[in-house]
């Protein structure tokens, strides 16, 4: 493992940041710089973007079917996934403060594969078996496999801390690795989103015409819970489990006050996200550098929130601008 | 080994804190659970809980900044509930103005103002860390509750904010009930829809600032659904669905407190190097859940395998009914062979065998002396009596609803095992005792 | 131009039964539908008239029975068949524009991993022509009255160029100027030899509109020309009985199947 002493963006400002960070890529695409040398700066940048595609992309479709909560339950009940792939990659026990295990990528991919299957079988069977209103199967599906999850969790690295770090994440501590699976999500989501989209678009609007056309409703349901799976355990190094529900409707729900076509939405989004995740990177470093205080991953979600309330404010202006142009054209029109 | 008794639990100094605050916030929460359950917004707790994080930083942040120490224990938690209460209402205005205002579908809104808090939470909890480390720890057992460092005075402010809980669901029954049940109606006659709204969202708030502690923000809204759900499995009346949640909710606190404490302990013993202390938040849920998945299974009326049983049992007495009307089919007088009777069936020889030995046994059937079957006056009357169904049930198909006479059997032979008496009195009527069903077979007059 | 398919029936139901738990809701349903013709479906509610639909598209699945299109099963002719569901089955708050949703109606043709076409857009263009919403076509479809979305509906349903139109209640809940447009394309329809199923609540419009009636009520009550099916005394037949028995011997039926106390 190797140790950075010299970090390129010590000591930047904000404005410094992105100054860095072109001469870096310059030097990255002219090869002068081997990518091994990848400054932690640069890796959460590339992790955070990277998630922010991702989570643009099936939230997208995941806020259009109003199936969010799902996704909230699903990124609590990937702990027992990932409680499995730990037992399953490390036949060791961790003892004290170590963050850094290794992760084997293939474990975690089938454990969230698994218990993103497993919450949603739950759930289906508690609403229709049990007869329960799907609000509270859903609760009760996630918060008892969370807690199952904390406690074997606990209890297995005998460390209380793990739980913590579950859900906030440890972006400092990313590695190069941890760019290659989030990549590998990013390029599996894109695919398939970009060869299903059409069917995505008429499953998510009019289930009825896909299934008469031919197209099957649940198989994309699935999809979709896989991918969210995927995109999920993929973030909970950087940004723990419960922030990815930030990257997965912020900037969906920012795009949506800005457009109305789906394609248009879907590119903002992931746009907004990247977007989000540089200033949020450059910020953090800004204010570490500047005032000495460390701030790690919350940064970006307050961007994020930040940005919404942008396009709120730019939503209010434009149409209070368009209200004087609307009251002369109703008069003219007939609907 | 257990470490304490149970009941040492409600007297020992150290442990009775922990066990009555846990006991009461559950009580808390449950109660307005239940209230929640009935309105369809269970997944609002989950939101208000992650809301209210950033509010327990900011209270840890200002006991920082006015340099509280160990000793104003009281202050700190005052300025933490104080915090967490201001940022759940907060993150409550925002939901109701992302979707009132902005169009935003509700799940969006929960989960976008719960996650981008709950974020917030975290960057300043980070901060905490770095600045204020004597009082991380303070805003770490908000994450998953830590009932083991609770003090009396926790627990007589949460008795009162309990007791407040109950007083208000006590005095508001009856709007509760009709509002939740049906809204317009309760305002046609004139009740407050409003005014019973805030009060909700007041209950709602209190319940999980004083969950919090206990169970942590993360699973917090685990206690405003499971004994609700719980308590539902066993009633239809929401007074005892209240009473029935309380309960539970009691139930789940101290067990859960109970067991954390114990595994803790027990853990320390074995491995005394880590010094674990194992969150009770995680602990109260489980067993809540645990209540909750047995009631789902288990409760009389609607419990799953339960109705299972009964299912089985249904299909059992159709299995013995459609056997007594083949018999009677092939000579309600005449004893029977077994061969003549396994003809027509589908079942196995074996499993034959064992039916007509139990219809034997209940004394339904009886053998002669050539191990012939034959009806007890019991049995021919109930096998009459499925005829009778059947072919009544034939003559209402095809005569009064027109139904084609070669399709009507398949239904018969279904509908015969759930006609009811009053049914069987109503078709009598309405096709005026017919003799004769559609096939011009005799249908046999009703029993007495 | 695809060629109309030359089988005399367009559709051909077989003993379709349809059951919901242990129940039929569609009984032993048989009736022939020969080519070119406006057809409406009339019955109570609940009758099973959207069922009747869904069942022939392979939504629901049949107990018992067949359904034939052209003398052949679904999966063969699924190109020449087009499905205007229910209004209200729909979000209207989807982010999508008229033109877009037209586009949809394609989306069968093109299967997986293909892209609508200029010739489809050319033709999106002109069947919103047809029904009169050219000017909409780059509106989001919240913007659009009840009416409005109905022909937007139909315009996505021309779009796949069938020649079995299936329309469940196209009718319900839309101004009178809609209405005119819906009746002028289902003439012209009719006049290009296609045939038009629609699930129809108003019976007094019936013989305005259609020159087959199918009465359903559960079960077959009549299927045939306007004039010959229907009459008072098949409309007693479908709307006069109780059926209050049956309904309460359903619910028995389902509460035993559920295991519930009864």
């Amino acid at each position: 493992m190797d140790i950075k002493y010299f970090n390129p963006y010590s000591n930047e400002n904000f404005l410094g940041f992105f100054y860095q960070l072109g001469l870096r890529l310059y030097g990255f695409i002219s090869g002068q710089i081997p990518l091994r040398e990848l400054a932690s700066d640069e890796i959460q940048l590339i992790v955070l973007m990277s998630l922010a595609g991702s989570a643009a992309l099936v939230g997208a479709f995941l806020v259009l079917r109003k199936m969010t909560m799902l996704a909230n339950s699903l990124s609590h009940t990937i702990l027992l996934g990932i409680v499995a792939a730990y037992v399953m990659s490390s036949n060791g026990i961790l003892e004290g403060d170590e963050h850094y295990h290794p992760i084997n990528i293939q474990a975690m991919l089938w454990a969230a594969l698994g218990v993103g299957i497993l919450t949603v079988f739950l759930t289906e069977f508690l609403t229709k078996k049990a007869r329960l209103q799907e609000d509270a199967s859903t609760g009760i599906v996630f918060t008892s496999l969370f807690a199952l999850g904390i406690v074997l969790v606990t209890l297995l690295t005998r460390n209380a801390h793990v739980g913590t770090e579950v859900v906030m994440g440890n972006v400092d501590a990313l590695q190069l690795e941890d760019c290659k699976l989030i990549l590998i999500i990013f390029g599996l989501n894109i695919l398939l989103t970009g060869l299903f989209f059409k069917e995505y678009q008429i499953t998510t609007f009019d289930p009825a015409l896909a299934n008469a056309l031919g197209f099957s409703t649940l198989f994309y349901n699935y999809l979709l819970m896989v991918q969210v799976s995927a995109t999920t355990v993929g973030a909970f190094r950087a940004v723990g489990v419960l922030m990815v529900l930030a990257f997965i409707t912020g900037p969906v729900l920012t795009a949506r006050l800005l457009t109305h076509r789906l394609g248009t939405l879907i590119f903002m989004a992931i746009g907004i996200g990247f977007f989000a995740s540089l200033i949020g990177v450059a910020l953090s470093r800004h204010i570490l550098s500047v005032y000495g205080v460390p701030f790690s991953t919350g940064i970006v979600v307050c961007v994020i929130a930040g940005l919404f309330l942008l396009a709120i404010i730019w939503k209010k202006i434009e149409r209070s601008r368009l209200f004087g142009k609307f009251q002369a054209k109703d008069l003219v029109s007939t609907s | 080994m257990i470490e304490a008794s149970p009941f040492q639990y409600f007297v020992d100094p150290v442990l009775r804190a922990p066990t009555l605050g846990s006991m009461l916030m559950c009580l808390g929460a449950s109660l307005v659970g239940v209230f929640v359950f009935l309105r369809r917004q269970s997944l609002l707790g989950e939101s208000l809980s992650h809301a209210a994080y950033p509010g327990v930083i900011l209270g840890v942040i200002l006991s920082g900044l006015l340099s509280f120490g160990e000793s104003e224990e009281v202050y700190i938690a005052i300025f933490i509930m104080g915090g967490a209460a201001i940022t759940a209402l907060l993150g409550l205005w925002c939901i109701y103005a992302l979707e009132r205002h902005l169009g935003v579908r509700s799940d969006s809104a929960l989960c976008f103002i719960l996650s981008v808090f709950f974020g917030v939470g975290l960057t300043l909890a980070s901060q905490v860390q770095f600045s204020y480390s004597y009082l991380y720890r303070q805003a770490q057992v908000y994450l998953y509750g830590q009932a083991a460092t609770m003090t009396d005075i926790h627990v007589i402010v949460y008795g009162v904010l309990a007791f407040i809980i109950t007083g208000v669901v006590c005095l508001f029954y009856k709007e509760i009930q009709t509002i939740t049940f049906n809204r317009d109606y309760a305002k046609s006659i004139g009740m407050n829809v409003r005014m019973m709204d805030a009060v909700f969202f007041v209950l709602i708030v209190i319940a999980v600032i004083i969950g919090i502690r206990s169970v942590g923000v993360v699973l917090m809204s685990a206690m405003l659904i499971s004994p609700a759900v719980a308590a539902r499995q066993y009633t239809n009346k929401l007074s005892l669905m209240f009473l029935l949640a309380g309960l539970f909710g009691l139930l789940s606190g101290y067990l859960g407190n109970y067991l954390s404490t114990e595994t803790s302990l027990w853990f320390q013993r074995v491995y005394p190097s880590s010094r674990l202390a194992l969150p009770t938040g995680p602990m109260i849920v489980l067993v809540a859940s645990c209540i909750c998945l047995l009631s789902l299974l288990l409760a009389p009326e609607r419990g799953m395998l339960l109705r299972m049983c009964r299912i089985a049992h249904f299909r059992q007495r159709c299995m013995y009914e459609n056997l007594l009307k083949a018999i009677w089919r092939l000579g309600p007088h005449q004893a029977v062979s077994f061969e003549q009777i396994a003809k027509h069936q589908s079942t196995s020889k074996f499993y034959l065998r064992f039916v007509l030995w139990r219809l034997k046994r209940n004394g339904w059937l009886q053998t002669n002396d050539q191990k012939f079957y034959q009806f007890t006056h019991e049995g021919e009357v109930w096998a009459a009596k499925i005829v009778r169904l059947h072919r009544l049930w034939e003559v209402y198909l095809v005569d009064y609803l027109g139904m084609g006479s070669e399709k009507v059997h398949v239904n018969a032979e279904e509908m015969e095992h759930i006609i009811t008496p009053d049914l069987e009195r109503e078709l009598t009527l309405l096709l005026h005792d017919p003799q004769r069903d559609p096939h011009h077979q005799p249908i046999p007059p009703k029993a007495f | 131009m695809p060629t109309t398919p030359t089988h005399p029936f367009a559709f051909q139901a077989h003993q379709l039964t349809v059951n919901y738990d242990k129940t039929p809701v569609l009984w032993d349903i048989t009736f022939d539908i020969p080519q070119g013709h406006l057809v409406g479906i009339v019955g109570p509610n609940g009758a099973g008239k959207s069922t009747l639909i869904k069942a022939a598209l392979g939504l629901l699945k049949p107990i018992s029975g067949s359904v034939d299109f052209f003398g052949k099963p679904l999966r063969s002719v699924r190109t020449k068949i087009a499905y205007v569901p229910q209004r209200q089955s729909v979000d209207w708050d989807f982010p999508i524009t008229v033109r877009d949703l037209v586009l949809m109606g394609g989306y069968g043709r093109l299967g997986v991993l293909k892209w609508p076409r200029k010739a489809d857009r050319v033709a999106a263009e002109r069947y919103l022509e047809w029904v009169g919403m050219d000017q909409y076509a780059d509106r989001q479809i919240s913007q659009l009255s009840g009416g409005q979305q109905q022909r937007v509906f139909i315009a996505r349903a021309l779009l796949q160029e069938a020649d079995l139109y299936f329309m469940d209640e196209p009718f319900a809940g839309i101004d009178l100027a809609t209405e005119k447009v819906i009746m002028g394309i289902l003439s012209k329809l009719k006049a290009e030899g296609k045939t038009v199923f629609v699930v129809h609540h108003d019976l007094n419009t019936v013989e305005n509109y259609f020159d087959w009636a199918v009465l359903l009520n559960m079960r077959l009550i009549a299927s045939g020309p306007v004039k010959e099916a229907f009459t008072a005394q098949n409309l007693q037949a479908t709307y006069g009985k109780s059926f209050s028995l049956f309904d309460e011997a359903l619910k028995l039926s389902q509460e035993k199947t559920h295991g519930a106390v009864s």
